[in-house]
């Protein structure tokens, strides 16, 4: 809610017609930076085959797909057992789990890197990293409004759900239409601490948006709209807000210094391992 | 109280001792004293120069127009001058204590000749001050304007040794500082935000300023609290003499200004106001939800003064502004109101003293205007009450003795947000008030040795006290908060005190040259939320704490002035060095707003800030203005940022060049321009890259390891001046002011991003705020 209040405030300001920017490439050179690990990958409530992605980090310039790291050893723990996951055939650098694996809320789960030699000297170099899978309390429904903004006009995803009282809770959001992923790059979800809400019931709360300017996402009557709820950890939450901070690029007025997204990784790798509830709940367009 | 009355005794008996060695002839000793001001409008005038030929010395008048000077029985020639003034003289036969109260009429516009006198000009040579400005307003008219708003903080922008924190900012950096290390007073009123429409226009309407001053360093003992500077501006009294009425109409915005006497010469008033109407242009705009947007800011200055006898006269004055932006689903306002009260009085010729009552408020409110379930308001106050009483003992020409104390409650309410309306799924959330009390008492003495030598030197004892009741976290060596203690109401907690030395020295060679050095330790006690370069209005203040200790400057200063071409062309050159402890930074991703843990945010260590201060002032026959180049460096070290290694202030700029200049044309038509030159802002650019979904997030460089491109930017202005009709009052200019006269487009902020078409690529994009700006502003005056 800060966020989205700083921002409006900013483009009231952007609206003021003299004080409109304007933006042209800049040259600079930037120096190189060394090879690092990055991980992603989220351990969710859903049977289904989990994915650790591994690539490398490169130069700012790089300018090609990010290279996937092959031939690692990637083992995920539940505390009861320990799986090891295999490497995609086809996308290299994606290490899966069986198509049965599920995630347990309450668990703690543990992923292991073995046999990867990132910086190349011939040494081979471990990586871990942990993450609880928190429990989170199910949506009791959703609806859909159309709302007109002063830049942007679409359906708001209006949530009815209660918030736990007793424990701090961290929320992901997404919308899929008709069976479509809509908001699953890094900038269009939507994450919220219940900091200001605890234990409150939601009464209908703005918590995603399908944009009609945006290709595919302009809701017609029977389309069928379902939501998905995640329930994260604190890490997890600030880990997706910094990506998107990073992202959404800085400026003098609200803007600390920029700082490298930080990670549950170990041993210099970048990115970030989850342990991610899921609940959904869906609409027909009306 | 007793321990500050006996130190004050101590420093008096130290003093006057002091002053004995040459002040030992048993001649009975005689003051002249009263107020100098301008004789058109009866407006008192600041630092204007009282000298006494004879004894080729004397004093500059008060803020409050006030001088006095003990003489031994004589004959004497007192002179006094001012910039923009004819200067007076009269010869006095001295048998008595005197009340001179003197009356300088302006320099007609027409004369453009430099006024050859007697008296001297060199005061920026001989005076005991370093690194100090004065600004007039009227010189500050002739700048040329963003807007055509002449502001006085944008003119503090163009001197040496102040660098602007980010295009369009009122925020300022002095001699490397953060722009919450500048103290800023209206009328002895904290302003806590001087900014408009974030920072594109500061609060000062320049139509209700009298005087402006800049320390840059060597900051009086009177004053504390901020560690880089003090901005003191004084509102004008308003015209004693007759009614009178200033006003302008500008593109952005429109000014009226009324004032005159109520009784006779006795009690005048001011009443000025602004109001920036960018809401007017809405309506025009394509998007016809921006139609009935709010957008406008506005102030207001009142004062009033009496004149109740020889020895005693009152000030009222007052402060009101605010920004509103709204539209139908959110709206934001925030503003500054301050209220002063002071009374002078007399009590001889020789002791003038002031005793103010102050109270000074910032706070801001945002929300939503629709009943909704993320219907919600979030506000945020800050309110100081201060006493103060300030001393002037006036010894002898050269010899004046100052002492006084004051104390200021502050109140905190960092922030408080609830649901509103019965929808609304927020819960209040309320960060709790915080109490606190900083006290000051100082004495500093200003004695001439001898023929050359002037010293001035001072002392100050600043005490903080967090006061009950409060909730303070307390934090393990991870910054994690561990657990928290509750203090009870009016419990004094907390307290931190220090003693602040200035000291200053000149040195006169010649009556053309002096060298001067300085030396100032400053502590602050509150400061800025602030982690950006430019800041918003919801950044709020925090004070010093069991977790905080406050910050400390020291500051040494060494400069050299010359005064060439019979006082009309000024130079100097300033070096200091500044040392600062308990410099305050945040943590990587800091959290500042609507956080009770604030404190565990900050990350704590040192800084240092050196430079070397060109100036050139000219005040030829036609040619007005300044050149001013400073050399300057500024570093942080801090344990947890940047690996523990030194790293470039936010504000350092090595290189600034500013270059005002204004030049008439004909007697009607003035020309204005000034250029500015500098290093980019220091900088941390991504090196390396990685995807997570398909988006390229950036490995970051050591913090600030780039700079931003070099800024520059060159403004004109033309001013065409009516003169008024033989028997008329009415004056008319017309001022034509073209900001950023080359377009260029100076970085405000560089981003990369990845390319639309193929993401893979990642580029660097430059956002710029301004090309040209044109402004047409119409003033008139009767």
């Amino acid at each position: 809610m800060k966020k989205t209040f700083l921002y409006l405030s900013f483009s009231l300001l952007l609206a003021f017609p003299i004080i409109q920017s304007c933006t042209e490439p800049y040259d600079i050179e930037l120096d190189n930076s060394y090879a690092r690990l990055i991980v992603y990958g989220e351990i969710t409530t859903d049977t289904t085959a989990h994915v650790i992605r591994l690539t490398r980090s490169a130069d700012y310039y790089y300018n090609l797909p990010a290279e996937g790291v092959s031939g690692a050893i990637v083992r995920i723990n539940d505390g009861i057992r320990e799986i090891a996951l295999s490497e995609s055939e086809t996308e290299p650098g994606s290490y899966q789990t069986g198509a049965d694996y599920y995630g347990v809320p309450g668990r703690s789960y543990s992923l292991t890197i073995d046999n990867v030699d990132i910086n190349r000297d011939g040494a081979i170099e471990a990586y871990s990293a942990s993450s609880e899978l928190p429990f989170m309390a199910a949506p009791d429904s959703i609806r859909l409004n159309y709302a007109r903004y002063p830049f942007f006009q679409g359906s708001e995803i209006l949530l009815f759900a209660k918030d736990p009282a007793e424990t701090e809770d961290f929320y992901a959001f997404k919308v899929v239409k008709n069976g479509i992923q809509q908001t699953d790059s890094l900038p269009e979800i939507i994450v919220q601490n219940d900091q200001l809400f605890n234990g409150n019931y939601t009464n209908g709360v703005s918590v995603q948006f399908l944009d009609d300017d945006k290709p595919g996402e302009k809701v017609s009557p029977g389309d069928t709209i379902v939501f998905e709820m995640f329930g994260i950890t604190s890490e997890y939450y600030n880990f997706i807000v910094q990506a998107q901070t990073a992202l959404f690029g800085s400026n003098p007025l609200f803007s600390g210094p920029p700082a490298n997204v930080t990670t549950n990784l170990s041993n210099g790798a970048l990115g970030f391992f989850a342990g991610v509830n899921v609940r959904r709940v869906g609409a027909v367009a009306p | 109280m007793r321990l500050i009355s006996i130190v004050f005794l101590l420093f008096l008996v130290v003093s006057s001792e002091g002053k004995s060695v040459y002040n030992d002839e048993p001649q009975k000793s005689f003051s002249v004293s009263g107020y100098v001001k301008d004789a058109a409008t009866g407006e008192v005038l600041i630092a204007a120069s009282v000298y006494i030929k004879e004894l080729g010395s004397g004093t500059v008048t008060n803020p409050y127009g006030f001088y006095s000077i003990g003489l031994n029985k004589g004959s004497y020639t007192i002179g006094v001058s001012y910039i923009g003034y004819n200067t007076f003289e009269q010869i006095l036969d001295l048998n008595s204590d005197l009340i001179l109260n003197i009356e300088l009429k302006p320099e007609a516009r027409q004369l453009e000749e430099v006024v050859i006198s007697s008296v001297k000009k060199n005061n920026n040579v001989s005076s005991l001050e370093t690194g100090t400005s004065q600004l007039q307003i009227e010189s500050i008219r002739r700048i040329p304007a963003f807007m055509g708003e002449v502001d006085v903080i944008k003119a503090i922008q163009l001197l040496p040794g102040v660098a602007v924190t980010s295009e369009g900012s009122s925020g300022f950096s002095v001699r490397g500082g953060a722009s919450d290390q500048n103290l800023i007073l209206l009328d002895e009123a904290t302003v806590y935000n001087a900014s408009h429409l974030i920072g594109f226009f500061s609060v000062f309407n320049n139509d209700a300023i009298k005087d402006a001053k800049l320390y840059k360093g060597d900051i009086p003992a009177s004053a504390g609290g901020r560690l880089s500077s003090l901005l003191e501006v004084r509102m004008k009294d308003g015209n004693s003499k007759n009614f009178s009425a200033t006003g302008g109409i500008g593109t952005i915005s429109s000014r009226l200004t009324l004032e005159g006497p109520i009784i006779n010469e006795k009690t005048s008033f001011l009443i000025s106001g602004r109001r920036m109407y960018a809401d007017i242009f809405l309506p025009l705009a394509k998007n016809k939800d921006l139609k009935n947007n709010k957008l406008h800011f506005y102030d207001l200055n009142a004062k009033v003064n009496h004149i109740i006898n020889d020895n005693n006269r009152i000030f009222i004055s007052g402060y009101a502004g605010r920004d509103v932006f709204k539209n139908e689903f959110a709206g934001m306002d925030y503003g500054n109101n301050t209220i002063t009260l002071r009374w002078n009085h007399l009590f001889s010729k020789r002791l003038f003293s002031n005793f103010s009552f102050i109270r000074a408020n910032y706070d801001y409110e945002l929300g939503t205007q629709a009943e909704r379930p993320d219907g919600f308001e979030w506000k945020s106050n800050l309110e100081d009450h201060s006493v103060k009483a300030d001393f002037t003992y006036y010894l002898s020409p050269g010899n004046i003795i100052k002492f006084g104390a004051a104390t200021t409650y502050h109140h905190f309410l960092p922030g408080s947000a609830r649901g509103t309306g019965s929808e609304s799924l927020f819960s209040e959330f309320i960060l709790p008030d915080n109490f606190a009390l900083e006290h000051g008492i100082y004495a500093m003495s200003e004695n001439k040795i001898g023929k050359n030598l002037s010293i001035k030197y001072g002392l100050r004892t600043s005490i903080f006290q967090n006061v009950g009741k409060a909730t303070v976290y307390n934090f393990d060596e991870a910054y994690n908060s561990i657990d928290s203690t509750v203090y009870e109401s009016m419990d004094f907690y907390n307290s931190f005190s220090g003693l602040e030395p200035r000291l200053g020295i000149t040195y006169m060679l010649g009556e053309f040259t002096s060298i001067k050095a300085s030396y100032a330790r400053t502590r602050q006690y509150i400061q800025l939320a602030q982690n950006s370069t430019a800041g918003t209005p919801l950044d709020i203040w925090f004070s010093a704490s069991k977790n905080i200790k406050p910050q400390v400057s020291d500051q040494a200063s060494l400069g050299l002035f010359r005064n060439f071409a019979d006082n009309s062309i000024e130079t100097s050159i300033e070096g200091y060095y500044k040392k600062m402890t308990n410099t305050i930074d945040f943590k990587d991703h800091a959290a500042l707003l609507l956080n009770p843990k604030l404190e565990g945010e900050t990350r704590i260590g040192e800084s240092w800030s050196g430079g070397i201060e060109f100036l050139v002032t000219l005040n030829l026959n036609k040619l007005n203005g300044w050149v001013g180049y400073t050399l300057s460096r500024t570093e942080r070290t801090i344990a947890e940022i940047n690996d523990g290694k030194p790293y470039a202030a936010p504000y350092d700029k090595p290189h600034n060049i500013s270059v005002v200049l204004n030049y008439p044309i004909t007697k009607k038509l003035h020309a204005g321009a000034n250029w500015v030159y500098s290093t980019g802002n220091p900088v941390t650019f991504p090196t390396g890259r990685y995807e997570i979904l398909g988006a390229v997030l950036p490995i970051y460089s050591k913090r600030n390891a780039y700079r931003m491109p070099d800024y520059h930017r060159l403004d004109l202005s033309l001013t065409y001046s009516k003169m008024p009709k033989p028997g008329k009052k009415w004056q008319s200019e017309w001022n034509f002011s073209l900001y950023n006269a080359y377009g260029r487009h100076n970085a405000w902020a560089i981003n990369f991003v990845q390319d639309e078409n193929d993401p893979n690529i990642t580029k660097a994009e430059l956002t710029y705020l301004f090309s040209y700006i044109p402004s047409i502003t119409y003033n008139f005056k009767f």
